[in-house]
């Protein structure tokens, strides 16, 4: 479904990607752990075609990103740190706005269906949002992604900031997805949700991608201490390909 | 996809109090300038007709008197006389008989008719009188009341619904689309939207189609309001024509600016930069440059002082009535066969002053012209010049669609030098030949009829201003379409 092969890319003199390659499979949840700056957003943003590669390629269902940018936008769903969205229209507005861009459109029962599905609360919905918390921001942005029906999910730190109950409903939303059949690629440091929701956990480190776990196969305990291995590990290519799989 | 984002656009727009405020703030000013330019108008057709009235109203007064003599003459019998010059009041024929007496002390005004569209945009109208005095007096005279010292000062003028249009329309246009990608990329919807299958110059150009439509809805709406509200010749085609004329040239004007934000929006910047940069556009385009064309036209080709015309005139009649008998045996020399019969060396002071005005004519008339082609030279370099802006195109457009263009008044005076001579003439010769003015005569006194210019002379010379502008706007156009390849939507 999501599928990098060789990507790259440099801001001036930095080398933000070198050389990246990895897969996403309908179904999975593959959570891109490191720290900031070690490429994750740089990922996410190439496979939106929001930036350009410097070589390799991003396929979203086998298209080239930067080939057939709307052909691929149409199976995909973005939702970053902070869903922002218009703050003088209601959630229903927002969700009917976005819905139409991607090509849909849905009688108004079915969007509150969806926001409903998403644990939007009922007196919400017709409010502007602009008096929204995080959270509730977060929920519209699934409900966006869900309505747009998108093949594949990319994540931007989607969690960050949130409150416990929040980031874990926000969690119970992914499964819901991932039970349908969409990859998702989801960009995070909360290492315990890569763990408990995540089915594939990818290690980056400046610019690469230096190892890849089975959730299935590693405890917490696990996960925590791979990652600080590859923190903490001097050479810049010393880790490079090695671990577990 | 487009309509989605338009119709979106338009209704942020309408949800935005800033929007709505300066909406009304644009209806207001156009109200105001409507009403303003009318008064304008208003008042050159009341002094015209105040002028004219009291003209014709002396003249009238002198064929009632020789209505009255010729009535006296037909009762009493005897001959229906000519008055000499300076005769006493009370007896004799009347003043009236005398032409030269009625040629010198009366004159016929003439009118330049404003264009159904004239309230629009005053143009020079303030200082170069839409009507003229003409009378046996030189032809200097016919523009005395003009003010000939303004300089060609396209920067001042009423607060008509051109200024309006040149300098308010583009602050309203940037207000509403200075920020027009970089809002949405401050705000973070950008991103969100382009996660969707929309291309970034879908989206720009949807969001500038929104604005322009809104925008051009509004000034059609409020236009076709202040042509109705101005209600001058509104059965006439030609009016039809020029407000035709006008709504293309709002339009490329408008448009100008809507890519100017296009422009600064597409090299990433912040608002508040964007915002900056094309205020400093607009007071580059609209305030300053103008005012350095301006200057530079009079800098170059300054006119003669209207003292210097006024004192030569004086010094050519010390001159003439210093000389006055060789001048008038000059004169004399020149139109022999007027020399009254059996009294060549009569001392007529009627014909002496006529020959002063002769000479003075003569003397004066090539300084005149010399003033008048200085004015025409300081016209022609800002015609040249205007390329440089988009707001004095837009000036001399709407000047030419509202026939208050200095060509047109050109095209009058030419007119009334015509006329002046063909006026002069008739009581000249009439008076040489010392043949007492008839009532019947007044009737045959020669009549003025304004010839407007073909409309296809006033649209040819549109074409650069207009032709200029949208030059221009391709420009401004391609220019972010081309470079919007580059445009980062994320930085990282």
């Amino acid at each position: 479904m999501l599928q990098a092969t060789d990507l790259r890319k440099s801001y001036g003199d930095t080398e933000a990607l070198k050389g990246l390659d990895m897969t996403v499979e309908g179904g999975d949840i593959y959570c891109l752990l490191g720290a900031n700056g070690a490429g994750k957003t740089t990922t996410i943003s190439l496979f939106l075609n929001f930036i350009q590669p410097d070589g390799g390629t991003a396929t979203v269902c086998g298209l080239d990103v930067t080939e057939q940018p709307l052909e691929t936008k149409k199976l995909l769903a973005y939702i970053p740190e902070q869903v922002m969205l218009y703050g003088n229209l209601t959630a229903l507005e927002n969700l009917r706005y976005f819905s139409q861009l991607g090509g849909h459109d849905y009688s108004p029962e079915e969007y509150r269906d969806f926001l409903r599905r998403v644990g939007l609360e009922e007196e919400a919905v017709d409010r502007r949002v602009k008096t929204y918390s995080k959270g509730m921001r977060q929920k519209v942005g699934v409900a966006i992604a869900l309505a747009k029906q998108a093949r594949a999910l990319l994540l931007d730190e989607p969690t960050a900031g949130l409150d416990p109950k929040a980031s874990n409903e926000f969690s119970e939303l992914l499964l819901k997805l991932k039970s349908d059949g969409a990859a998702i690629l989801m960009a995070t440091h909360d290492l315990f949700r890569a763990k408990e929701t995540g089915t594939r956990i990818g290690i980056m480190k400046e610019g690469r991608l230096v190892d890849e776990l089975s959730t299935g196969e590693v405890t917490h305990a696990d996960v925590e201490k791979i990652y600080l291995q590859h923190m903490h590990a001097g050479g810049h290519y010393a880790q490079d390909g090695a671990g577990s799989a | 996809m487009k309509r989605i984002i338009i119709s979106h656009e338009a209704r942020q727009l309408f949800r935005s109090g800033a929007f709505r405020a300066l909406l009304l703030m644009v209806a207001g000013a156009v109200a105001f300038a409507a009403w303003s330019g009318q008064r304008s108008i208003d008042r050159q057709v009341e002094g015209a007709n105040a002028a004219i009235a009291f003209e014709d109203g002396r003249r009238g007064k002198m064929r009632a008197d020789t209505e009255q003599y010729q009535a006296q003459v037909a009762a009493e019998g005897g001959e229906y006389q000519f008055a000499s010059a300076q005769h006493a009041p009370g007896a004799g024929p009347p003043q009236g008989t005398n032409a030269g007496v009625v040629g010198s002390t009366t004159a016929k005004y003439l009118r330049m008719p404003p264009t159904g569209l004239a309230p629009f945009s005053i143009g020079q109208s303030d200082i170069q009188l839409s009507y003229v005095p003409v009378s046996m007096n030189p032809t200097m005279y016919i523009t005395k009341d003009n003010e000939l010292e303004n300089p060609v000062n396209l920067m001042t003028g009423s607060f008509d619904i051109a200024f309006v249009v040149i300098f308010l329309l583009p602050i309203f246009i940037l207000a509403i689309s200075y920020d027009l990608l970089s809002s949405e990329k401050e705000r973070g919807t950008l991103a969100m939207i382009l996660a969707h299958p929309i291309s970034l110059r879908e989206l720009m150009a949807s969001k500038i189609i929104a604005r322009a439509g809104v925008l051009l809805a509004g000034v059609l709406v409020l236009g076709i309001v202040a042509l109705l509200a101005v209600g001058t010749n509104l059965n006439l085609a030609d009016t039809w024509a020029r407000f035709s004329l006008w709504m293309a040239a709002t339009l490329l004007y408008a448009l100008f600016w809507f890519a100017m934000s296009v422009l600064v929006n597409v090299y990433g910047k912040n608002s508040a930069a964007n915002g900056i940069a094309l205020a400093g556009t607009w007071l580059a385009l609209v305030v300053v440059v103008p005012t350095l064309v301006s200057l530079l036209a009079t800098t170059l080709y300054p006119a003669p002082s209207r003292m210097e015309l006024t004192t030569a005139a004086r010094q050519a009649q010390t001159e003439a009535e210093s000389t006055y008998m060789a001048r008038l045996s000059e004169y004399y020399y020149d139109h022999l066969e007027f020399v009254p019969e059996g009294d060549e060396r009569a001392m007529d002071f009627l014909t002496v002053a006529m020959a002063n005005r002769n000479a003075i004519e003569k003397a004066v008339r090539p300084l005149y012209d010399g003033f008048q082609s200085q004015l025409n030279l300081q016209e022609s370099l800002v015609q040249r010049f205007q390329f440089i802006s988009p707001a004095i195109m837009m000036q001399l457009a709407l000047n030419e669609i509202s026939g208050t263009s200095a060509d047109r008044y050109e095209h009058f005076l030419n007119q009334a030098y015509d006329f002046r001579v063909e006026w002069s003439e008739f009581f000249t010769v009439k008076f040489l030949q010392r043949a007492p003015l008839r009532p019947q005569d007044y009737d045959q006194l020669p009549a003025f009829e304004y010839r407007e210019e073909p409309f296809a002379t006033v649209l040819m010379r549109l074409v650069p201003s207009l032709l200029g502008m949208l030059v221009l706007l391709t420009g401004a156009i391609l220019i972010p379409f081309l470079r919007l390849r580059r445009y980062q939507v994320a930085t990282s």
